[in-house]
């Protein structure tokens, strides 16, 4: 394998700041990488010499796979936080593949039989060596694109305690929220029947409709019911002189508070669900 | 060059089914094409037999970019659909590439040195039309991602209205 590849990756080291210049040029102004045109000519360059000077390396190992994902890593972490496309980013990588053979064929390297023979070799190991790197590079980036959902979805993955190994929660979660609408019963009782006022209280039964909400799927909907159906009952029960409405319109915001968290928190799902699934 | 590549391509339609059982069988226990382990056979065949049928019309267009774009805009959203990550269906057309290559070798198809001149030439043109299918598959993933989210966004909007 060392004979044939030898030409091809002097060549590439050898000239690397040139072919480099000479893609720069190409990505700088191709349609298919718009993003690349307003980068510095400097940046662009240093990312096809990483590359060269890299291609020995890779090209020549018993594990190209391995040895290509440092190169690869690095290349669709750096273009990430660029915030290049990934489809610009592989087009660019194609056109870094591709310069290095033109400029091959311009220095008519490979000519005699013997000479063409080791082309057709040297190309199907350069494109295989480029097939594992644009792998690893839309791996990658998918990877980064979920971690970045989940750092935006962080506050509120914290409140819903689904962390990795905290599965033991939901025993937890479920104690929470019954101790929660035992309290908030009592809470009911101590201000309608005790009391025997309609008193503000209820700002406080946000929080169990909230953590619901966050919780289990539907769960928001129904504890805001369950909250308003307590409400209305108690002042049935307790409060003959005060005046229905302002319990009744308590009742309704519970459940409209409920309603829209419960649809949120299903948008959010799916599209961590979504993620997880393309980019695992 | 169009005469050798209409023989590689002739070689690809002509043998589509056996080419396709082959690429089947690498792609079902590959371990970079994970989600296809558990689809079935017929189903993964009929998915490069039809590929290896419209290759030509991507081969031989004036504009092979236009036509691929045109294909594979389609079976990105396929994939996308059948909730394929993009790395994996991306391999499993690279190793749709890689089998019709195969498959010309073990045909001994590239023997003489007029032979080799012209493989030559055939695989970078292969490669080219891969290039471009490569481009508008991560595109259109990445694009129906960012409209994924997006859409979900909107609902989440409305609903908070």
């Amino acid at each position: 394998m060392q004979g044939y590849g030898t030409k091809i990756i002097d060549l590439a080291e050898s000239n690397a700041k040139v072919i480099a210049k000479q893609w720069a040029a190409d990505v700088r102004k191709h349609k298919r990488t718009p993003s690349y045109h307003n980068l510095p000519e400097d940046q662009v360059i240093d990312q096809a010499i990483i590359f060269y000077m890299h291609f020995r390396q890779m090209f020549f190992t018993e594990k190209p796979f391995e040895a290509a994902k440092g190169f690869s890593i690095k290349y669709a972490e750096d273009r990430y936080k660029e915030k290049i496309p990934l489809q610009e980013a592989l087009y660019a990588l194609i056109l870094i593949r591709r310069h290095l053979w033109l400029y091959a064929e311009f220095q008519a390297i490979f000519i005699t039989t013997l000479e063409q023979r080791q082309a057709t070799e040297s190309l199907n190991r350069t494109i295989l060596m480029f097939d594992y790197v644009c792998y690893q590079v839309t791996e990658r980036y998918q990877e980064l694109l979920s971690v970045d959902v989940d750092k935006r979805l962080g506050i509120i993955k914290s409140f819903t305690l689904e962390h990795p190994g905290w599965e033991q929660k939901s025993f937890f979660k479920t104690g929470m929220m019954f101790l929660m609408l035992i309290f908030a019963g009592a809470l009911t009782y101590y201000y309608h029947a005790v009391v025997g006022t309609g008193a503000i209280f209820t700002h406080l039964f946000y929080i169990p409709i909230i953590l619901a909400a966050l919780w289990w799927k539907r769960a928001g909907v129904y504890v805001s019911l369950a909250l308003g159906m307590l409400l209305l009952l108690s002042h049935a029960a307790f409060l003959d002189d005060v005046p229905f409405t302002e319990n009744v319109v308590r009742a309704f915001m519970f459940l409209i508070i409920g309603t829209v968290l419960d649809r949120l928190m299903d948008g959010i799902r799916q599209v961590e669900g979504l993620y997880k699934q393309l980019t695992m | 060059m169009k005469a050798f590549a209409a023989k590689m391509i002739e070689l690809a339609e002509k043998n589509a089914d056996k080419i396709a059982k082959q690429w089947a069988k690498d792609v079902m226990t590959n371990t970079k094409t994970y989600s296809y382990h558990s689809a079935s056979e017929e189903q993964i065949m009929s998915e490069a037999v039809r590929f290896y049928h419209q290759f030509r019309s991507i081969f031989f267009d004036e504009d092979p970019y236009g036509q691929a774009e045109e294909i594979f805009e389609k079976y990105a959203d396929e994939k996308y659909n059948e909730g394929i990550p993009l790395h994996e269906t991306m391999y499993a057309t690279v190793l749709m590439r890689r089998h019709i290559w195969l498959y010309a070798e073990f045909q001994s198809m590239f023997v003489s040195e007029v032979e080799h001149r012209k493989a030559i030439e055939g695989l970078t043109r292969t490669i080219l039309m891969f290039d471009y299918i490569m481009y508008v598959i991560a595109r259109k993933y990445w694009k129906l991602m960012k409209l994924e989210s997006h859409r979900q966004m909107m609902n989440q909007d409305q609903s908070a209205r």
